[in-house]
């Protein structure tokens, strides 16, 4: 699942060991990560880079000695450094984490990237109603907090069985706060 | 972007020119390619319905110093013009090898397809494949230009075969050859930048949950085809710079005089060239798997390794180069290395055929268009990969090198196997592109004709191959001339039912009976494009798709 709920604890029982780091004056009682699904896990780029690297080697092996060698090695270099950042910048592309933080009067949404964006949204949580949007939304089961300035998406990039979930855990936490 | 984008539906409101000639859409560069690619087959037909013209009888009739001539003149005066073939056959060669089939296949069905069955919203890089796709048609038009500009022999044109070998390529006076190179230079920087998309999609880009043994074996194929891609073609822009710099700045990586070696050329291209064949098949694979599957109404059998089969064909196909390079002058144990090599080939090879047959086994077959070109395939695919086991054999190769024997042999593997496969994803995909039918008896029309047309073409040639007659050449003896004749009857069919193929498919697309289900083949028919309208909406998968309409149990 691409999201992360830590600090699940029940309000009014702040200083429980297991809930040592959240509860405290200025501490927040939740906090869920988000972020979008990637396919390439970090070994499996290395692999694919290695295996590139070794089977376009190949003709190299074969030329060395001729001035040959070095009219091609700038090709091969250079194709191993195209397909390398790109899959880099698609790893950027999806370097998206959405980050709800709730205190007891006080709740935060900060969205980082993609490329250093960044978007923050302020609440109170008593004021604080998320909606799922069946159909209405730009995809099924949009989930959007409604209160403070305006209203905000949230994980519109999961995939929609999580968004339900999400919905359903962001509710209960923000009812146990009331 | 954190606000709530509730009504945030954008319509389709893209002019024509903003569509299709600014378009970062996959689907419409897909269909961009799938154009380009027939219109650049058209011309290449064209070369090769003029050169079987011309050796349907022996001596010369058509291609005269005095002039091209559409019908032959017995009553005026027609002195052979060799330079004239020799530039039809290469432009032939490269117009097929780089400007048709890879587009087709890998930029047109790869760009539309491949990112719908792993339910992608798009490229990695979507402004990328625009440019990918315009610097494959500035490559084309490098091409064309290249037969008509000031070349070798006094003539127009460059007629030093599609495998521009020097010394031949660096002596050819001119620039028609350096227009060539630079053609080829862009075709291959287009396909790079393509095969880094598609890995970069195929790789990062899956939907969550579908693991790389879950992928349907059409966009594993691209995903292969791709990676070969990636791996062979720096190799052959190298080898094509050097051969400019050779020919314009008087380096001499390929001259002897300089101490350079023109054998080593032979071995970069081929180290190219030999993959190539792969870029060119594998899709093709990809494409029969999904349609063998969905008309014998039964899951592919041995999906796992299908998928290894395509890796393994993949790998093998850079340790096997050599194979075509037999008579240079290899030791007795470099030749039985390459010899042995290729003949492993055919077990993957053989593992992919045979589970075409284990699918078709016991399944409810329904011989629909894409069946039948599916079918085709299997038959002219198997015929051309058994003569490749014989030409494998360095010693036997002495005897068919040059002939017509092998002309035959990568016909029936390229036009035969390749077109066939292109084929069968036309009609199979026509309505999911377009929205509209392709009227059924046309399309078994074409095929008939096709398949008839083709073989009655390539076959005679291995008999010809036999008999000794070497390839290139414009005329030939009198003794060749039965089965040749009997050659152009089939290349003429075959045009003609490629002309009527292209009306069928205007027609279709004007006035084809309009679809309205999702999926118009069967349930078999069970990757994620089957979920979409016909033709799909411009955005697709910007939501992710959900599981069930894609992981069918039974698959695996």
């Amino acid at each position: 699942m691409p999201y992360k709920i830590s600090g699940i604890s029940h309000p009014t029982a702040p200083g429980k060991s297991g809930a040592a780091e959240v509860g405290g004056p200025d501490r927040p009682l939740h906090q869920i990560t988000l972020w979008p699904h990637r396919s390439l896990h970090r070994t499996g780029f290395a692999w694919f880079i290695g295996c590139t690297a070794a089977m376009i080697a190949l003709p190299l092996f074969t030329l060395i000695g001729s001035p040959v060698f070095w009219g091609l090695l700038p090709f091969i270099l250079l194709t191993i450094a195209a397909i390398w950042l790109a899959l880099q910048d698609s790893y950027s592309d999806g370097d998206i984490t959405e980050c709800l933080t709730i205190w007891p009067d006080k709740m935060t949404l900060v969205r980082q990237g993609p490329r250093n964006k960044q978007a923050r949204w302020d609440a109170n949580p008593y004021w604080v109603t998320p909606v799922l949007h069946a159909n209405d939304g730009p995809v099924p089961n949009y989930i959007t907090l409604r209160g403070g300035d305006r209203e905000v998406e949230l994980g519109a990039f999961l995939s929609e069985p999580e968004r339900v979930a999400l919905f359903n855990d962001t509710r209960d936490l923000i009812r146990r706060l009331h | 972007m954190a606000d709530a984008a509730l009504h945030g539906h954008d319509h389709d409101q893209r002019g024509f020119f903003t569509r299709w000639f600014m378009s970062t859409n996959h689907k419409d560069i897909g269909i961009l390619y799938l154009f380009a690619g027939g219109l650049v087959g058209l011309i290449s037909v064209i070369f090769t319905v003029y050169m079987r013209m011309e050796l349907m009888n022996p001596g010369v009739q058509y291609m005269c110093d005095e002039g091209m001539r559409l019908l032959a003149d017995a009553g005026s005066e027609c002195t052979p013009n060799g330079h004239l073939w020799n530039v039809l056959i290469t432009g032939h060669g490269i117009l097929m090898m780089f400007f048709v089939v890879i587009p087709a296949l890998f930029g047109g069905f790869g760009n539309y397809f491949m990112p719908l069955q792993i339910g992608a919203p798009d490229m990695a890089f979507p402004r990328m494949n625009n440019l990918s796709f315009w610097m494959f048609v500035a490559g084309t038009s490098l091409a064309v230009a290249s037969v008509f500009s000031p070349g070798g022999n006094g003539l127009q044109g460059s007629g030093v075969g599609w495998v521009l070998y020097p010394p031949l390529s660096t002596r050819e006076e001119g620039y028609s050859m350096d227009l060539a190179i630079f053609a080829v230079h862009l075709s291959g920087a287009s396909s790079i930048l393509g095969a880094i998309n598609m890995i970069t999609t195929f790789l990062n880009m899956r939907t969550p949950g579908m693991t790389l043994h879950k992928v349907p074996l059409f966009a594993w194929s691209i995903f292969v085809t791709a990676w070969l891609i990636l791996l062979a073609l720096p190799v052959l822009a190298g080898a094509i710079t050097m051969l400019l710099t050779d020919r314009n700045f008087g380096t001499t990586f390929f001259d002897p005089a300089g101490g350079g070696d023109p054998i080593l050329y032979q071995h970069i291209l081929w180290f190219f060239g030999h993959p190539e064949v792969y870029i060119i098949i594998l899709p093709a694979f990809g494409i029969i798997s999904q349609v063998i599957a969905t008309f014998s109404k039964k899951p592919i059998f041995g999906y796992l390794p299908m998928v290894y089969a395509m890796v393994a064909i993949g790998v093998l196909g850079f340790v096997v180069w050599a194979h075509h390079m037999y008579t240079v002058g290899m030791s007795l144990t470099q030749q039985s290395y390459f010899m042995l090599a290729t003949m492993v080939i055919a077990v993957p090879t053989g593992i992919k055929i045979f589970s075409w047959i284990a699918t078709m086994w016991g399944g409810s077959i329904e011989l629909k268009t894409p069946m039948l070109w599916a079918f085709g395939f299997l038959f002219l695919f198997t015929v051309g990969g058994v003569t490749g086991i014989v030409l494998s054999q360095a010693g036997v190769d002495r005897v068919y090198h040059d002939t017509y024997y092998v002309v035959a042999h990568f016909h029936y593997v390229m036009s035969l196997g390749a077109v066939f496969g292109i084929f069968a994803g036309v009609y199979f995909w026509f309505g999911k592109m377009t929205g509209r039918e392709y009227p059924e008896w046309a399309g078994k029309l074409h095929f008939w004709a096709m398949f008839i047309g083709a073989n009655l073409t390539f076959f005679p040639q291995h008999f010809l191959g036999r008999q000794g007659m070497p390839r290139r050449y414009i005329d030939y003896p009198e003794a060749f001339a039965y089965w040749n004749k009997i050659s152009s009857y089939g290349a003429f069919l075959s045009f003609a039912s490629f002309v009527f193929f292209i009306g069928v498919m205007f027609y279709s697309m004007r006035y084809g009976r309009k679809i309205t289900v999702n999926n118009y083949w069967n349930e078999y028919a069970d990757t994620l494009e089957w979920t979409l309208p016909c033709p799909p909406p411009e955005h697709t998968f910007e939501q992710l798709p959900k599981r069930a309409d894609w992981d069918k149990g039974h698959a695996h």
